[in-house]
């Protein structure tokens, strides 16, 4: 596994707020060290109506850990009969990563969503839990240094879906060609009150 | 290395190597170069000073900056400074910007075996007058680039540069023939992205713009935090 596991297999998701509107972005890339063996793999779920979640990191947690989410929340709305609001999806995930606090899954998820379907929720979290909650970014993954240049000078509060768009695919394009492990293409999700837009970015296929 | 105490061998570690921290960072125009880097020195969680000097005049057309170990990015400047002197001697005229790249080079990997931490970038004008960049590693390999960053904020701001200037991934659109003015506000701005988010960039940046009329020296702020 080396000595960076959470780079093992590489890929990074960011997630922006606008106004009115949430945007999640996700490059596309399995790989196994230095050697990419698929290039449709997205680290972000749609997960209910109004929230996505980003699981970049080590990628076979990345798929148990989207499992585990799907039951809990499959199960919450057959108890509950309604649907699990983003912040409750965080404090779901905050849970069951602190569950393994001694042996933990090896993912650092990002949330996305609409509170009410109307008010922008990000959520990030560190591989045990501890959530980190902000009004205009949230990033993981080995690009995330990249990433964070790129989003301080291009993001501006209260931008409309369409600009929203176009900030987070040149933040994610430029972050993953800086970096070797990410990349293979880049899908977006576009969130608003009235629908949800997915687009796949032409990006370098190295 | 391992010690006899009293209680038998021990492993203690030292290392001559320290990272002070710091971005540096330079673009090229026509006829102009930028050069900056920030003044914030720090090991570890503390700050040594916030105002530092990373980056010093080398002749009325050049200017070097550099990030990684203070001590020797001062040795390494006094040292350059004590070559020029000699070739100034023997050649009766200021040393070129391609000469001292070269020279930089060379002086870099006369310690290969036991390298100055240093990242460098050097920037000036060539004889033509034209801007000029070069880019360096800890051994001396360079290259002559349009636009460099080096430093703890280099992974940070270099896909800015790349976005920004080479115009990357925006349709339609090449590089971008800044003007002194744009290239001055790209720098400030990439200054002020790479401080929010690396923690050994900060409180100040010197910014010197070189052209035909001289190299002029600018203090920008940065947070202090």
């Amino acid at each position: 596994m080396g000595d960076n596991i959470m780079a093992y297999n590489g890929g990074s998701v960011i997630a922006m707020a606008g106004k009115n509107c949430v945007a999640i972005a996700s490059d596309l890339r399995y790989g196994i060290q230095n050697h990419t063996v698929g290039f449709d793999f997205p680290k972000v779920q749609r997960v209910n109506e109004h929230t996505f979640v980003g699981l970049p990191g080590l990628l076979t947690d990345t798929q148990t850990f989207h499992e585990k989410l799907n039951y809990r929340m499959k199960m919450y709305s057959l108890r509950e009969n309604r649907e699990m609001k983003p912040q409750v999806v965080a404090h779901m995930c905050e849970s069951l990563l602190y569950e393994r606090r001694f042996g933990p899954y090896f993912v650092e998820p990002v949330i996305a969503g609409l509170e009410n379907g109307t008010t922008p929720y990000l959520c990030a979290m560190d591989l045990i839990g501890a959530t980190l909650k902000t009004q205009d970014f949230v990033l993981a993954g080995t690009s995330s240094q990249a990433m964070f240049g790129l989003a301080e000078t291009l993001w501006k509060p209260d931008l409309d879906a369409d600009h929203l768009f176009e900030v987070i695919s040149q933040v994610m394009l430029n972050a993953v060609d800086r970096d070797a492990l990410a990349g293979w293409g880049c899908r977006v999700w576009v969130m608003t009150p009235e629908k949800v837009t997915v687009r796949d970015l032409k990006a370098r296929q190295d | 290395m391992e010690v006899l105490t009293a209680h038998g061998p021990k492993q203690v570690g030292f290392s001559p190597y320290q990272d002070n921290g710091g971005t540096a960072l330079a673009v090229s125009g026509k006829d102009f170069v930028v050069i900056a880097s920030d003044t914030r020195i720090s090991t570890g969680y503390s700050i040594h000073t916030r105002d530092g000097n990373k980056i010093t005049q080398l002749t009325e057309k050049c200017v070097i900056a550099s990030s990684g170990m203070q001590a020797d990015i001062k040795t390494l400047f006094k040292v350059l400074q004590m070559r020029m002197k000699a070739f100034e001697q023997q050649h009766r005229r200021h040393m070129p910007t391609p000469a001292i790249a070269q020279m930089l080079g060379n002086t870099l990997y006369y310690k290969r075996f036991f390298p100055y931490y240093t990242f460098n970038i050097l920037a000036g004008l060539n004889e033509e007058g034209e801007g000029c960049v070069y880019s360096y590693d800890a051994v001396g390999s360079f290259q002559r680039v349009p636009v460099s960053c080096t430093g703890s904020g280099h992974e940070l701001i270099q896909p800015v540069l790349d976005n920004q200037i080479d115009r990357a991934h925006q349709k339609g659109l090449g590089h971008w023939d800044l003007s002194e003015l744009e290239a001055v506000e790209l720098v400030k701005d990439a200054f002020s992205s790479a401080c929010e988010r690396d923690i050994y960039t900060g409180d100040h940046v010197d910014i010197a713009v070189i052209n035909k009329t001289g190299i002029h020296w600018d203090k920008f702020d940065l947070k202090f935090d």
